[in-house]
């Protein structure tokens, strides 16, 4: 059923490790730098590609103010070095507004309308909390029953899910620990370091002792969020921290983080200009939205929709990057699929790793790109829930 | 040398034990710089003990330290690295373990390094204070002396001061200066003896209630019920504070006693009874270890069971027989029926009394300069309403004396000694009198001191016996007196029980305003004894006048004992409009509403400086009142706090108001709704503030406030405060014009918290309700944000939602559940 006249494919994805937000390594990093530091980095894994050839660069983020603010894909390419011409767009779909930058992309390709295009994702949470600087609430929300669910915080909405699918404290923290277990891992096996180019963390901190201005240096290799000692023993002692008497803990919800990626995408008439290897394909992109006070369940809706998109089918589905936004909507969402389990975030997934929320999308790419390709497998898939009530699933294509 | 010119500059202490790091804590409550000294760390960074001691103060309840956040003022320091800084310290306070060996070998460590000036001082709980001096160099045994905090010494206002023989007099009276303003403490002079008074003579009473209680059989639960607040001594009474002190440490001070003692007619009682010495070696030492006389099992308490050797659940209380005789109000009379009753209980109270008067009267030449400073050590230090000579005093000197000479002659007593000659001479109707308090010594009465640092205090912690008047009065109703002394300030001081503010209290102030605007200077809002006011009463009668207030000292350890949540309940009862609520008449409570925030107004805008000098509780309305003097004098001890979301109603004797325009005013035209939501945050939660700091924090107080140390003085710094606002030519704040106001999109999203809050079950839906309806009244009701306001609008909002939270019947049933159990409704 697909309209379009070309493929788009990817030629290179990488990302930053993921940092713990608000206290971790990339606690003063400027999303904007994190941003600029992995649009250089895809862009190194193309040799022979003219920066100026990329017609556009569409950055996810999903509170996109202050420092991540004034359109922060314009900033970020020029702070890369990409020449003057080279335009740039933020886009911010909350959770999913990293592969969404990755569909506008391909999308722009597939129209035959570029030929060129780089999607990425950037997010600080540190530096700009979630909700953004200022909160303010439309009062028209509090009128209607049926809209209270948009001042609903993701905790609650975690509640509610786990309620209605009936998902127990229990299935949640062993699910939690499993994330740990899983992305430890890989960390051990070395399995993101295709995917993750270092980033090098400069703090200046004053030095009251010499009255100088210290420079902190600190190579960012590996993703901050992984616990050894996380257990479902230990995490079953956690209090819920959004509901008196819930299920949801901090222990089995995604962590706050900071971190971006970034994708390059071509058409097959520049991939054959460049000669460069492709990763991979794009197959296709769908959103859906569900009801904001169970917006964990979004993928739900999204999933099967781009499936028969592309007229494919769940099994066929190698590798599935479900964004752990809670346990609770994660399982809810397994269950109400019938997901392989095996096949979902094999390398762990945000409860570990980490949620930079507009990265996330462009982050999990680039592990289904490079997992697929190291395991041989064909189709993957990166999928999530939004706030406010929303699902979004993109399909990949492994060579 | 005076005292006020003594200059610390920075304090030393030496320890960061449990004593050492809180006296550290209470230096920086005060603003004195203060470097904590501990041994260097065997590994790691070498501030790792003392770094660890000051962490641990942030997690101490009840907190050593006014705001949390002042832990990090403290300079940490150890022994190995850091002497040298010592010398630029004006004061060092040797703070570590009882032990004479170890105490001599640090002075020997650390005497080269204090500085030529420098005081320096044991905080030794009763260890001699002679023998520790000689262990220094001679040049600095004149500036030798000892200084006893007690546990916690942030709230305990004791502080016993001790000279060796060769201790310059000059320094001991510069010292005293700066414990009292500075500090804030109650300064005992006492004698080297061991133990020095206080705890010489309360563990006495400790050791004394053992023995009885034992030879009585009487379970440590039903002790505690009959020797705690039913005889004006802390609810914890006897073995809960033994608990809490630590049982291990009272069996050092019993065995200092043991060993040091060897003569006293009571040596034989210096000693630890077996089942506590077991006690202590199982481990179980009390609060610490989670279990000691008592243990808590889930939410249950047990007490050990001597007979059964187990615990058991602690529900022994005092015989209903002998608790009437403790309600009687004359003590002559009360005494006499304790002494008479068979009932045991009543037996082991007489015997408990009359074993201690005997102690006391012996020791009393020995220990302490005067009766006087032994009655206040006991209430400053083990937080007695009445010292024991006040008790036996009020009971009938003679007597009491009596009884006592013929139980001795009976031998009927612990111990044998005879009465000395003072006791029963003829004539003697007690030992303090208008002129002040009887010096064995001396044979004579003994004023109080006349060291200008009292010169500070116009009205000490009252004794009995002493004569007290405050001033002459100007103007007098049912609920205010106002006064003056003829320095041209009038005072005005709340005659309501807890100086709740009724319809009779709102009229005296408006009374009082005008009358100092006529013929003084300036009013101040002072009250006689704390708290300052807990709050409004609505009640058109408030016939329950003042009934014996409890002493300072026991109602402030009364206010230690107590949550953050029991303060707003304490307050919620005083809030008190079910006779009005009752009858029907909503519109009878509309217009005392009105007449409140008239007075808060007339507070502000009258032609006079006004300021509030607040100590202990300020809830609710009487937190109103001093946010709308032009100044408040708090002390460290004041608990304040807008806590009416406790009964379901809102601050509206201008609080709410207040705070949005304390908002509008701190964000200086930039976003208002950071600022609106922190004092949203702190009504909509009616949160207490833990300290005068706190309060400035939590935006109660504002930065131009003063903080008074100690709460003798704070009258004296009101006038100071007030004399300078009326010299520097006042004039009222010009009425703002132009208030603007965060509006509906901020009323909108102060709801989005709450809608989670409810979704979550924090909250139920009529606390959302409430809550709601702060955020309007905050935020200048349903209006664009931004729009400009004036104070009637604000007000005339808070009178409204007032109104209307109280027409709801979850607001009068909270209001009901509440005056009948004492306890919060969550409904």
């Amino acid at each position: 059923m697909s309209k379009q006249i070309q493929d788009a494919y990817i030629v290179a994805a990488t990302r930053t490790a993921v940092g713990k937000a608000p206290r971790g390594m990339y606690r003063t990093t400027r999303p904007d730098d994190l941003l600029a530091h992995v649009l250089k980095a895809s862009m190194a894994q193309c040799p022979g590609l003219d920066a100026g050839e990329v017609d556009d660069v569409i950055v996810g983020c999903a509170m996109p103010e202050a420092e991540q603010g004034m359109n922060v894909a314009r900033i970020g390419l020029l702070l890369a070095g990409f020449p003057d011409a080279v335009s740039g767009m933020t886009i911010n779909r909350f959770c999913s507004s990293g592969v969404q930058a990755v569909a506008l992309a391909a999308d722009r390709i597939r129209l035959g309308e570029a030929d060129v295009m780089v999607a990425a994702g950037t997010e600080s949470m540190s530096l700009v909390p979630m909700g953004g600087n200022k909160v303010s609430y439309n009062p028209e929300i509090f009128l209607r029953d049926e809209h209270v669910g948009i001042a609903y915080g993701m905790g609650i909405t975690a509640e509610r899910v786990a309620e209605q699918w009936k998902v127990s404290r229990e299935a949640q923290d062993m699910f939690a620990a499993e994330s740990h277990r899983r992305a430890l891992h890989a960390i051990k096996s070395g399995e993101f370091e295709d995917e993750i180019t270092p980033y090098q963390i400069e703090d200046r901190v004053p030095d009251l002792a010499t009255r100088e201005i210290a420079i902190k240096r600190r190579l960012a290799t590996a993703d901050e969020g992984p616990r050894a000692d996380t257990s479902p023993e230990g995490l079953a002692r956690l209090k819920p921290v959004f509901a008196a008497k819930g299920s949801v803990t901090a222990g089995n919800s995604s962590q706050m983080s900071d971190g971006a990626g970034s994708i390059v995408l071509m058409s097959e008439a520049a991939l054959k200009r460049s000669g460069l290897q492709p990763l991979g394909r794009f197959i296709g992109y769908a959103v859906a939205g569900v009801p904001p006070d169970i917006m964990g369940i979004g993928p739900v809706k999204a999933i099967p929709k781009v499936l028969q998109q592309a007229g494919l089918k769940i099994e066929d589905m190698d590798w599935i990057e479900l964004n752990e936004a809670f346990a609770a909507q994660s399982l809810a969402v397994i269950q109400d699929l019938g997901l392989d389990r095996e096949r979902v975030n094999p390398l762990g997934g945000a409860i570990a790793l980490g949620h930079p929320l507009g990265a996330t999308g462009a982050i999990r790419t680039a592990t289904l790109m490079h997992g697929l390709r190291r395991r041989r497998k064909k189709y993957g898939m990166v999928t999530m829930c939004i706030g406010t009530g929303m699902g979004a699933a993109g399909i990949f294509e492994s060579f | 040398m005076s005292s006020s010119s003594f200059i610390v500059r920075k304090v030393a202490v030496l320890g960061a034990g449990v004593m050492g790091a809180q006296i550290a804590a209470h230096l920086v409550n005060a603003n004195v710089p203060v470097v904590l000294f501990e041994l260097a760390a065997k590994e790691g960074d070498p501030n790792g003990n003392v770094l660890k001691a000051i962490d641990n103060l942030r997690k101490l309840e009840p907190s050593p330290l006014s705001v949390r956040s002042r832990a990090d003022l403290i300079e940490a320091a150890n022994y190995d690295h850091d002497l040298p800084s010592l010398k630029d310290c004006d004061l060092v306070i040797e703070a570590i373990s009882e032990r004479m060996d170890w105490k001599h070998d640090l002075y020997a460590k650390v005497a080269p390094y204090v500085g030529a000036q420098a005081i320096f001082v044991s905080n030794t709980s009763g260890l001699s204070i002679n023998q520790l001096s000689d262990a220094l160099p001679e040049a600095l045994r004149r500036r030798f002396c000892g200084v006893h905090f007690f546990n916690p010494p942030r709230y305990m206002h004791l502080v016993e001061l001790i000279a060796s023989n060769v201790t310059e007099p000059a320094l001991l009276d510069r010292l005293e200066g700066f414990l009292v303003t500075t500090l804030g403490k109650g300064v005992i002079r006492a004698k080297d003896t061991p133990n020095f008074i206080a705890n010489r003579v309360g563990v006495f009473s400790m050791l004394a209630t053992l023995h009885h209680a034992e030879r009585l059989g009487i379970g440590f639960d039903v002790v505690d019920d009959l020797t705690g607040s039913r005889i004006g001594r802390p609810k914890s009474a006897t073995f809960r504070t033994a608990d809490v002190v630590g049982l291990d440490t009272f069996a050092h001070v019993v065995r200092t006693m043991e060993e040091t003692l060897p003569d006293d007619p009571w040596h034989r009682y210096y000693a630890i009874p077996e089942w506590l010495q077991k006690l202590i070696a199982s481990g179980a030492l009390g609060q610490k270890t989670r279990r000691g006389v008592y243990r808590k099992v889930g939410p249950d308490i047990q007490v050990l069971d001597l007979a059964s050797n187990d615990y058991r659940p602690s529900t022994g209380k005092a015989d209903e027989a002998v608790v009437e005789i403790l309600k009687i109000k004359d003590p002559a009379q009360k005494f006499s029926q304790l002494r008479a009753s068979q009932h045991p209980q009543a037996q082991f109270l007489w015997a408990i009394f009359r074993d201690t008067f005997h102690y006391c009267a012996v020791h009393m030449a020995s220990i302490a300069h005067n009766a006087r400073d032994l009655d206040l050590a006991l209430r400053w230090g083990f937080g007695w309403d009445r010292g024991p000579f006040e008790i036996w005093q009020s009971a009938g000197w003679q007597q009491v004396a009596g009884w006592l000479a013929e139980e001795i002659a009976q031998g009927r007593t612990m111990a044998s000694p005879a009465l000395p000659a003072w006791v029963t001479e003829s004539g003697r109707s007690g030992v303090h009198d208008r002129t002040g308090s009887f010096s064995p010594a001396d044979e004579r009465i003994e004023a109080r001191s006349t060291l200008p640092v009292y010169l500070r205090q116009p009205f000490p912690d009252p004794l009995l016996g002493e004569e007290r008047s405050y001033g002459e009065t100007v103007f007098e109703n049912d609920g205010v007196r106002c006064w003056h002394t003829g320095d041209g300030i009038a005072v005005v001081s709340f005659k309501s029980r807890m100086h709740a503010i009724g319809e009779e209290v709102l009229d005296g102030l408006l009374q009082s305003v005008e009358i100092a605007e006529r013929d003084f200077a300036g009013l101040v809002i002072w009250q006689t004894e704390p708290p300052f006011s807990v709050g409004a009463n609505l009640k058109k009668d408030s016939g329950a006048r003042k009934k014996d207030a409890p002493s300072p000292v026991g109602s402030l350890l009364k206010k230690l004992r107590r949550g953050a949540e029991s303060l707003a309940l304490k307050a919620a009862r005083q809030v008190g409009m079910a006779d009005q609520l009752m009858a029907g008449r909503l519109a009878e409570v509309e217009r005392i509403v009105e007449k409140f925030q008239l007075a808060t107004h007339s507070l502000r805008y009258s032609n006079i400086p006004t300021i509030a000098a607040v100590d202990g509780l300020a809830l609710g309305g009487g937190c109103e009142v001093i946010m709308h003097c032009d100044r408040a004098v708090a002390t460290l001890e004041s608990y304040i706090g807008l806590v009416e979301v406790g009964v379901g109603l809102l601050p509206a004797g201008g609080g709410c108001k207040e705070a949005a325009m304390r908002a509008a005013q701190e964000a200086r035209g930039a976003d208002l709704f950071p600022f609106v939501r922190r004092y949203f945050e702190v009504i909509a939660k009616g949160e207490v503030a833990r300290s005068g700091e706190h309060a400035k924090e939590l935006g109660y107080l504002r930065p131009a406030d003063t903080l008074v140390m100690n709460r003798f003085e704070l009258l004296t710094v009101a006038k100071a405060q007030l004399r300078a606002l009326a010299e520097s030519g006042y004039r009222p704040p010009l009425k703002p014009r132009g208030i603007p106001v965060a509006g509906r999109s901020a009323i909108a999203t102060l709801q989005a918290y709450m809608v989670n809050m409810r979704a979550g079950g924090f909250i139920s839906e009529h606390d959302y309700l409430i809550g709601c309806k702060v955020a309007t009244v905050m935020c200048g009701g349903d209006v664009e944000p931004g729009s400009l306001v004036d104070e009637d609008w604000l007000l005339d909002l808070e009178r409204t939602h007032f109104m209307e939270l109280l027409a709801t019947e979850k607001t009068q049933a909270r209001i009901e559940h509440t005056l009948s159990t004492g306890k919060p409704l969550r409904n």
